[in-house]
């Protein structure tokens, strides 16, 4: 196996420019870091809205933007932040790990997937453009008749944007099936996959299901306002409240899409700096696809008080919901129990969000009180609650496998001063930003407004949430600053930083472009531990475990407690791949194999294979 | 590398009965990501399906007012007939080539062509005599969108079935498949197979059950 | 790494800070709010004035304390582990790999599982009720919303013509409704273009106003009172000045307030504003309210100064209501708005007061961004 000296040689043969490489590249390795710069250029595009929203909500009267640009805004900064930000980030930290969690060497369909890639900033530039056609002021959730009647062409661009995106995520999710279920290293069975594994493969089946229905409503939307379509006219036979049923249909699990991939990083990140495996993963994985299943039965609880929806199915759905989500809380926690737990930066961020993700929860249970709902719906309740499942929630996870990753990802690993200096101002910043917010909804304020009463009260807190909003910008810049100077720096991290578990930290950082050069068996969730500390059952491990220890070396102290310890040179004759006994090869996925290689020869087989010559035209 | 025995190489595609690229078991890849797309486009059709039994079901008059030229008889029946044949003939051509006859492949694959091209023919003088005739457009209340966006939308996709077996037809006359390695006219007839029954369950919702 | 723990949790200062500043008060001018209660907000409800309201109000103080029962001790068992199991320079073997625990994980499956059974099965019984409707309400009224203005029309009040007594709002503060205390309320909703919703803090409740539908509601309002309402669903430009008010009274003041009502829309013509001016005296002007988008024709309008104006209004818009108002027209420095306001293809006269020279804007008061420019020369 690769040694800990980061590879810097030029991943690309000569006669290929920088430029072109990354143009026309199909490695997913690549690909997953041009989504995350990508999502990352759009989260500060939001972010500037939400900072646009925010001060001229600070105090009453309009100061700055009038209602004509505001309601362009908030429309805009939520559609950024969901399509534009949270969504790709999350599709391209998975690009990047998942096919290496596996044991792959690419992902499944890798032409698909730069394609996937490329109708991002294609969508995001139409969306995008909307501004300069009088912007989309119709709220993210386009409400029909508003947005069927609403005159400006930005609309219409943003319609074809979302088809794009929409697109763009169904043809990764079927990326992300395939490899899963494909492509996995011989021993990884279902329920031995990295717990990121496993929400990327909920996420997808969600993505593949709901998404269509949105293309669908987006090209009746279409229909409606550029053809005299009726679908939504009362007048021509049609009903608005099809819209939001339609809409919801897929909204609903799309903010499922928005968070499992958080709970499968905080659900990565927790075991490791616990030194404990994650507690009750086969409840996890059920939780997981419950949660999943069920998103696809609430959707009517964002249209309690459309007076058209029946009322108690989705009540009791909404409800049910939180206990799949407690089990995960309860998991997390009964993980770190017991453990030997080491606050480094991904640390924090994991054990932010399961501090501050519980009362966006918390406010969702409040909200499946249909009567309260009635009284909170539309109000500023809402959007706390939006805030603090989206940033607390889902941000907090990506800064956590940002930090996490980006030694794997780059070969350097982010400074911890400036690591913990961002997560306090975030952390404060989303506290101050979105905790006042949930009075101001109970006082009655309602949301999707420039501007408010100077004698409702609610001038103060609008005042600290607007403080809390620039903290939270203040935080991206120590980020920034971090990466840059860590890119800047020796990419010294080694493969294993973390002394963490799955395969991923079983390669060199950055991996070669063909991910490994041999894999570790895999007989557990935990592949890279067991090689590490040898078998451990539910007791302590005899030997002491240093922090730190590459894969190669084993425990020798203790051999008999390792499982699926080969005889050296046996062959298994049914061709079952485990063991040594593996015949494939380390070259790229559409060369032929290797003719006959022995098994007894394999590592040294496999090294030369890696070292032959690739052929011109071959992806990497 | 130190010794490390126990390790494995990382897993890579292998070749199988029918594709290019072939899992130790199960599925070909290929074939894994056609049926998920098909997943997909049957839950776009959902949608519109969706809404379409809603508005039928809060409207008294269904089909409303003055709308009684929907019928299934001659022509939609007759569309009806080729693309269900159509279906079968792809069939038949997979069947061939599984067997190695690449004449049979291509002799089916073109006759497809033919009757999803007859179909689409039908469709566009059905929509043409709708317009002229009866002044029915997609802005003739929200029955006529619905009528409109379902068949139209179905209609592309046998637009796009039909440019899908364009492609496989001309790489079967350039002998690009065989007995073993043919997946892509497996995944191809596979989008057919899924239009054709979109359309059997159109026709009788739309045309029969009305 | 442990710095960093020891600091008190940043959320709770923020949670204080926020409880320090709400139980504080705030510098509220005096007089009612435009909305909501004249308390400042606070983790428990305002003051809800409705029978139905106070049913759903109830069940909060109960939810709230679970909530912040298993917050306690979700942030607690956080803070505690934070501590007790912090890595240690000293640690040397791992710690106990534990999987699983059967009776652990049915536990936290079954207890939560209870109690969201159990609020289900609360708010379904409050929301039966909340959502009765009675078989003969004592007042009905019509709710009629548009892009940007409310009408609230009583349908068992009539004029002599047979038609409901019918108010309609001109500027942000729009109509107020008047109702009996003590009373069932049947509301019914209809919208005339887009959704909207009719929303009373104070009532604890909104319901939407979709065309093609017609919501209702029924509600007992307890004590007298004025309480604001507001459009809750986003409608467009000028959603956010949507307001609305609902003023209690008892029952004998209500029917005087209603037959007074009554009287003035049988009175015709209709009663002009303030001005005291003959038609015709003065400047007169005659405009166009094209439409939503396309605004007025001609778009600058000229008049004399200190002159009284007419204004001679022609709405043909098939689809919206539209007026004049001047902003700071009136000699205070408000704005004059003309009322009442001209029905979709229909006209109205405005008188407006005399202006000093000067330019000015008009605009219609239903919505904002149709403006034109008056110059009021000398």
């Amino acid at each position: 196996m690769a040694t800990t000296t980061a590879p810097h040689a030029r991943a690309y043969p000569s006669g290929r420019t920088w430029v072109y490489e990354w143009l026309t590249t199909t490695d997913h390795k690549k690909i997953g870091v041009l989504y995350m710069t990508t999502a990352f250029s759009f989260f500060l595009l939001g972010g500037l809205m939400a900072l646009g929203i925010r001060t001229e909500l600070a105090v009453p009267g309009l100061q700055f933007i009038q209602p004509e640009l505001y309601n362009q805004l908030f429309s805009m900064h939520a559609i950024t932040m969901i399509f534009l930000f949270v969504m790709p980030m999350f599709v391209g930290l998975g690009n990047y790990i998942v096919p290496i969690q596996v044991g792959a060497a690419d992902m499944a369909f890798p032409r698909i997937n730069a394609l996937s890639y490329w109708m991002i900033p294609m969508g995001g530039l139409l969306i995008m453009g909307a501004f300069l056609f009088g912007g989309s002021p119709i709220g993210w959730t386009m409400y029909a008749p508003l947005s069927v009647v609403e005159p400006a062409r930005g609309v219409d661009m943003l319609l074809m944007g979302l088809v794009l995106l929409g697109t763009s995520s169904i043809l990764g999710a079927i990326n992300f099936m395939a490899t899963i279920f494909k492509m996995r290293a011989p021993g990884m069975t279902l329920m031995r996959m990295p717990m990121f594994v496993w929400v990327t493969l909920v996420t997808s089946v969600l993505l593949l299901f709901s998404l269509p229905v949105l293309t669908s409503g987006l090209i009746m939307l279409f229909i409606d306002r550029n053809y005299g379509g009726g679908f939504f006219d009362p007048a021509l036979g049609g009903n608005p409240v099809l819209w939001q049923h339609v809409f919801w249909f897929f909204g609903h699990p799309e903010v499922y899409i928005l968070i499992l991939p958080a709970f499968g990083i905080v659900s990565e990140i927790v075991p490791v700096f616990s030194r404990k495996p994650l507690f009750g993963y086969k409840a996890f994985v059920l939780a997981t696809a419950s949660i999943g299943a069920l998103g696809f039965t609430v959707w009517a609880h964002h249209m309690f008080t459309t007076g058209a929806v029946f009322l108690p199915f989705f009540s009791f759905f909404t409800f049910l919901i939180a206990v799949p989500t407690g089990i995960k809380f309860f998991n997390w926690l009964a993980t770190m129990w017991g453990g030997q737990l080491r606050f480094d930066t991904p640390l924090l961020y994991a054990v932010g969000f399961i501090s501050l993700f519980l009362i966006g929860g918390l406010d969702g249970a409040f909200l499946a009180v249909v009567p309260f709902d009635f009284m909170v719906q539309d109000t500023y309740w809402v959007v706390s609650h939006i805030h603090y499942v989206l940033v607390a929630g889902s941000v907090f996870a990506i800064f956590a496998a940002l930090y996490y990753w980006f030694p794997k990802i780059t070969g350097g690993k982010l400074n911890e001063r400036l690591g913990k200096v961002q997560f306090w101002l975030l952390f404060i910043g989303t506290n101050l930003a979105f905790f006042p917010q949930h009075l101001l909804g109970l006082d009655g304020m309602i949301r999707r407004i420039a501007d408010y009463a100077p004698n409702a009260g609610w001038t103060e807190l609008n005042f600290l949430s607007t403080i809390g909003a620039f903290m939270i910008a203040a935080s991206i810049l120590p980020f920034m600053w971090n990466v840059f100077i860590t890119l800047r720096g020796p990419r010294d991290a080694g493969d294993d930083p973390w002394d963490a578990n799955t395969l991923e930290w079983a390669t060199t950082s950055p991996p070669p472009a063909y991910n490994f050069d041999a894999l570790p068996p895999v007989r557990s969730e935990r592949p890279l531990f067991d090689l590490k500390h040898g078998t451990v059952a539910a007791h302590p491990a005899s030997v002491p475990a240093a922090a730190g220890q590459t894969h190669g070396e084993l425990r020798e102290d203790a051999p008999e407690e390792r499982l699926g310890q080969p005889v050296e040179g046996h062959e298994d004759s049914s061709g079952e791949t485990r063991g040594p006994g593996a015949e494939v090869s380390a070259q790229a996925p559409d060369a032929t194999p290797a003719a006959g290689s022995d098994a007894a020869d394999l590592p040294e087989a496999a090294r030369q294979d890696a070292q032959k010559p690739r052929k011109p035209g071959e992806p990497e | 590398m130190t010794a490390s025995s126990g390790v494995v190489q990382p897993h890579i595609e292998e070749e199988g009965p029918g594709g290019a690229a072939h899992g130790t078991t199960g599925i070909d890849t290929a074939l894994l990501g056609m049926m998920l797309f098909i997943a997909s486009e049957i839950m776009f059709f959902a949608g519109l399906f969706g809404v379409y039994f809603n508005v039928r079901a809060a409207t008294p008059v269904w089909p409303p007012e003055g709308i009684d030229f929907i019928e299934p008889l001659p022509l939609t029946g007759i569309g009806t007939v080729l693309l269900v044949l159509s279906s079968l003939t792809i069939q038949w051509a997979i069947w061939r080539i599984r067997k190695g006859d690449r004449t049979g492949l291509v002799r089916g694959l073109a006759v497809t062509l033919l009757l999803g091209v007859a179909f689409l023919g039908i469709q566009m003088y059905e929509y043409f005599h709708f317009v002229t005739e009866y002044s029915f457009g997609i802005d003739s209340g929200t029955y006529g969108t619905l009528f409109y966006t379902l068949t139209g939308f179905h209609g592309a996709h046998v637009f796009g079935g039909l440019v899908g077996i364009s492609v496989i037809l001309l790489r079967a006359l350039q002998k690009q498949f065989s007995a073993r390695h043919h997946i892509a006219v497996e995944a191809v007839s596979a989008y057919w197979h899924f239009v054709d029954v979109v359309w059997i369950a159109l026709f009788i919702t739309i045309y029969i059950l009305k | 790494m442990t710095k960093a723990v020891r600091l008190m949790e940043p959320k709770r200062l923020a949670s204080l800070l926020a409880i320090a500043l709400a139980l504080a008060g705030c510098a509220t001018e005096s007089g009612s709010s435009i909305v909501g209660d004249d308390r400042p907000p606070g983790f428990l409800p305002g003051e809800v004035v409705t029978e139905q309201g106070q049913l759903t109000a109830g069940l909060y103080l109960p939810i709230f304390l679970i909530a912040v029962a298993v917050f306690l001790l979700i942030e607690g068992l956080l803070i505690f582990m934070a501590f007790r199991f912090r890595r240690r320079p000293t640690d040397g073997a791992l710690p106990a790999q534990t999987h699983g625990h059967n009776l652990l994980e049915v536990g936290w499956t079954l207890i939560p599982a209870i109690i969201v059974a159990g609020l289900f099965v609360a708010s379904m019984s409050v929301l039966f009720r909340v959502e009765a409707r009675s078989e003969s309400p004592a007042v009905t009224v019509d709710v009629i919303g548009f892009q940007w203005q409310w009408t609230f029309e009583y349908p068992d009040y009539t004029d002599a013509s047979g038609e409901p007594v019918s108010l309609t709002g001109a500027g942000v503060e729009g109509p107020e409704m008047v109702l009996p205390v003590g009373e069932t309320v049947r509301f019914r909703l209809h919208a005339q273009d887009v959704i909207h919703s009719f929303y009373v803090p104070q009532f604890f409740r909104k319901l939407d106003v979709i065309p093609g539908r017609v919501n209702q509601f029924d509600q007992v309002i307890l004590q007298p009172g004025t309480y604001g309402g507001q459009c809750a669903e986003f409608c467009g430009l000028a959603h956010a000045d949507m307001y609305f008010t609902v003023r209690a009274v008892e029952r004998a003041e209500f029917d005087t307030w209603i037959a007074q009502a009554q009287e003035e829309a049988n009175a015709t013509p209709p009663p002009q504003p303030s001005g005291g001016v003959a038609p015709g005296e003065g400047a007169t002007l005659a405009v166009s309210s094209i439409s939503i988008t396309e605004g007025f024709d001609p778009e600058v309008l000229e008049a004399p100064a200190d002159t009284p104006i007419t204004f001679e209004l022609n709405n043909p818009d098939p689809a919206a209501p539209h007026n004049v108002a001047i902003r700071g027209g009136n000699p205070d420095g408000s704005d004059w708005i003309g009322e009442p306001i001209a029905d979709p293809s229909s006209s109205a006269t405005y008188q407006a007061p005399p202006q000093p020279a000067g330019t000015y804007e008009f605009y219609c008061s239903i919505h904002p961004n149709m403006v034109g420019t008056l110059n009021v020369g000398s």
